[in-house]
């Protein structure tokens, strides 16, 4: 809820419970003398209409204000009701106070009735007006507030130069700012060093995994090693191997979410497709897959080339990896979209957990589980969005462009 | 053939030294900026491995250096930042390649040799071993000079365990040759397998030898045996 709201709720709230006791305490005491001397006031207009039936045998109408008629019967004293009349000239309904009487005038009856419209919206009146005048000296103080807000809502953990420029004489807010300064500010410069130790650690690391690689390769050089020897170096390789792939990936992953691949140009979707199919041949042999393309030329988009390579190299790799023998592996290409998906049995897991970092659907692979992740990366700095289904036995992933 | 090493990682240079110098090489090292700057003013290479990131300097304003006093060198930059900034503005600065750290020694070897075949271009552009002639301009393979028929992948593994023949070349540097380092290693090795087994049946088709020697299990060397 709004601040400006709640407070304009609470203060009509309690104005309301304190104008419905102060108003019926006021409005009875008032309309007791209101109404008292409105009958005093149509009860002397009876009488003046009366005196002036008498005088010139005239009978005076002013609907609805004054109505007299003839009648049959007997004269009778004043009768107070209240009733509502339909007010033709403002085409409503108003409730009026009506005191009439029957009397003799001459040797006739007549009916005159005095009326007079009953006023009980000024209560309604005041608290609307009430409420607009709370309002806009609500906006007004809470201004500095929501132009804070604002410029908060522009705020980005990389945007070395942010700093909040509102400034309001009130204490709280004054207060709000220059802790929210700090806190931006405190934002900025730890992700700053996060990022250049993120990126630090990695090619840290890679010199040391250069060292360890190169010296393993060259052991699997010497001419007389036994197997066991050979093996044991072998497996020491691979996992240095691994270490290396991790962090380069990691690496990437930061590089993409701080959008650090600036360059775009058009890239044509359509030809880095067809190179892709042909890269991914030997899988799409070796497992026999039903290839099915569905390519419409001379697609391009305007974003970097790497990230775009990068992404459908991990969504094939993905489906190829993953699909069944004698499977089928599907690729469409429109303006709007791509759409990759190969058949598969469904997931015993929640699906949206297929994009987590790390997230392997079998444990002993040898691949981390970034791959989709790095699409997510990828689709998020674009602003593409990413989605999968399980359809007619095939698992699809679709980029929206 | 003469190469400067322009590394300041000293166990490094060292492993490459070594792998280098077998194959034939004469190798220099410097291992800070200044000392690739001595060694570059005084001698001449005809290949340089630089290093970007060094104690004492940007190695990318050594490339201007290689460009004024080695103009005639080709040259290969290494770099442990895998970022493409690097990659473009040392390739636009007039490296000849780009290699990313960690590589593998047998990668190194066949980027260099790929070098030293495009500086030094005496007529025809031709790897050899015994009966087996690969021109790399066209693509062709010819096994006691009569050509045979290969894929795109037979090709290029061929080609890169006779540029790096007679060392053990593993399974892990032959997929990233091959498919790059975009997916996990392990999905190849059966499609290495097979490619290896059809090369060698299309190599003894033409009564060629065969040269491709697996090596416990791990890896592939080219060489008699």
């Amino acid at each position: 809820m709004k601040l400006l709201a709640k407070t304009n709720r609470t203060y009509l709230l309690i104005s309301a419970i304190a104008f419905i006791i102060a108003g019926l305490v006021i409005y009875f005491v008032l309309s007791f003398i209101f109404e008292d001397q409105l009958n005093e006031q149509l009860k002397s207009d009876i009488k003046g209409i009366k005196q002036s039936i008498e005088k010139d045998g005239k009978l005076p109408s002013y609907f609805p204000f004054i109505e007299v008629r003839e009648v049959k019967g007997e004269e009778r004293s004043f009768i107070s009701i209240d009733t509502i009349i339909y007010y033709n000239s403002q085409k409503e309904i108003i409730p009026f106070r009506q005191i009439s009487r029957v009397v003799s005038i001459n040797g006739k009856t007549y009916f005159i009735a005095a009326r007079d419209p009953l006023l009980g919206s000024v209560f309604v009146l005041l608290l609307v007006s009430l409420y607009f005048i709370n309002r806009k000296l609500s906006i007004n103080i809470w201004r500095p507030f929501y132009k804070t807000l604002d410029e908060l809502k522009e705020f980005s953990h990389d945007k070395p130069g942010f700093r909040l420029s509102s400034v309001s004489n009130m204490d709280e807010f004054m207060e709000l700012n220059k802790t929210l300064d700090k806190l931006t500010r405190k934002v900025i410069t730890d992700y700053q060093a996060l990022k250049r130790f993120t990126e630090d650690a990695s090619h840290e690391i890679q010199t040391p995994l250069a060292v360890i690689q190169s010296k393993l390769e060259t052991m699997l050089q010497y001419p007389d090693l036994k197997q066991e020897q050979a093996e044991l170096i072998n497996s020491a390789y691979t996992y240095s191997l691994r270490i290396s792939k991790l962090t380069q990936t990691l690496l990437l992953l930061t590089k993409i979410a701080n959008d650090q691949f600036p360059e775009k140009r058009a890239v044509y979707l359509s030809d880095l497709l067809i190179e892709k199919i042909e890269f991914f041949e030997d899988h799409i042999i070796g497992k026999s897959l039903i290839l099915k393309k569905n390519i419409e030329p001379e697609c391009y988009i305007d974003t970097n080339f790497f990230l775009a390579d990068s992404l459908i190299i991990n969504l094939m790799g993905n489906a190829v990896k993953h699909s069944m023998s004698n499977g089928l592996f599907n690729i469409s290409l429109n303006r709007n979209y791509l759409e990759i998906s190969n058949s598969g049995k469904p997931f015993s897991f929640p699906p949206e957990k297929l994009f987590d970092r790390f997230y392997k659907t079998d444990k002993s692979s040898d691949s981390p589980g970034l791959g989709l992740a790095i699409v997510k990366e990828i689709c998020l700095l674009n602003k593409w969005e990413i989605s999968y289904k399980y359809e007619d036995d095939l698992h699809k992933f679709i980029v929206t462009f | 053939m003469k190469i400067l090493i322009i590394e300041d990682e000293k166990e490094l240079v060292g492993t490459i030294k070594k792998f280098l110098e077998s194959e034939g090489f004469l190798c220099e090292t410097a291992c800070t900026y200044n000392e690739a700057e001595d060694s570059l003013s005084v001698f001449s290479y005809d290949i340089i491995i630089l290093d970007l990131t060094l104690p004492g300097g940007d190695g990318l304003d050594l490339i201007n250096l290689i460009k004024e006093r080695n103009r005639q060198a080709g040259l290969l930059i290494v770099s442990a930042k895998n970022s493409l900034d690097d990659k473009i503005k040392g390739l636009d600065m007039g490296a000849d390649d780009y290699i990313t750290k960690p590589f593998h020694l047998a990668e190194l070897n066949s980027r260099i040799k790929s070098l030293v075949r495009r500086r030094h271009f005496d007529g025809t552009n031709e790897l050899v071993f015994n009966e087996i002639r690969v021109n790399i301009d066209s693509g062709e393979v010819f096994i006691n000079d009569s050509m045979i028929d290969l894929t795109r992948k037979e090709y290029e593994i061929l080609l890169y365990l006779i540029v790096n023949k007679n060392k053990v070349i593993t399974r892990e540097a032959i997929a990233e040759h091959v498919w790059g380092d975009n997916i996990s290693y392990s999905d190849n090795f059966d499609f290495i397998y097979s490619h290896i087994k059809n090369l060698r049946k299309k190599i003894e088709q033409k009564s060629g030898k065969d040269y491709l020697n697996n090596i416990y299990g791990i890896g592939y060397k080219f060489s008699e045996k």
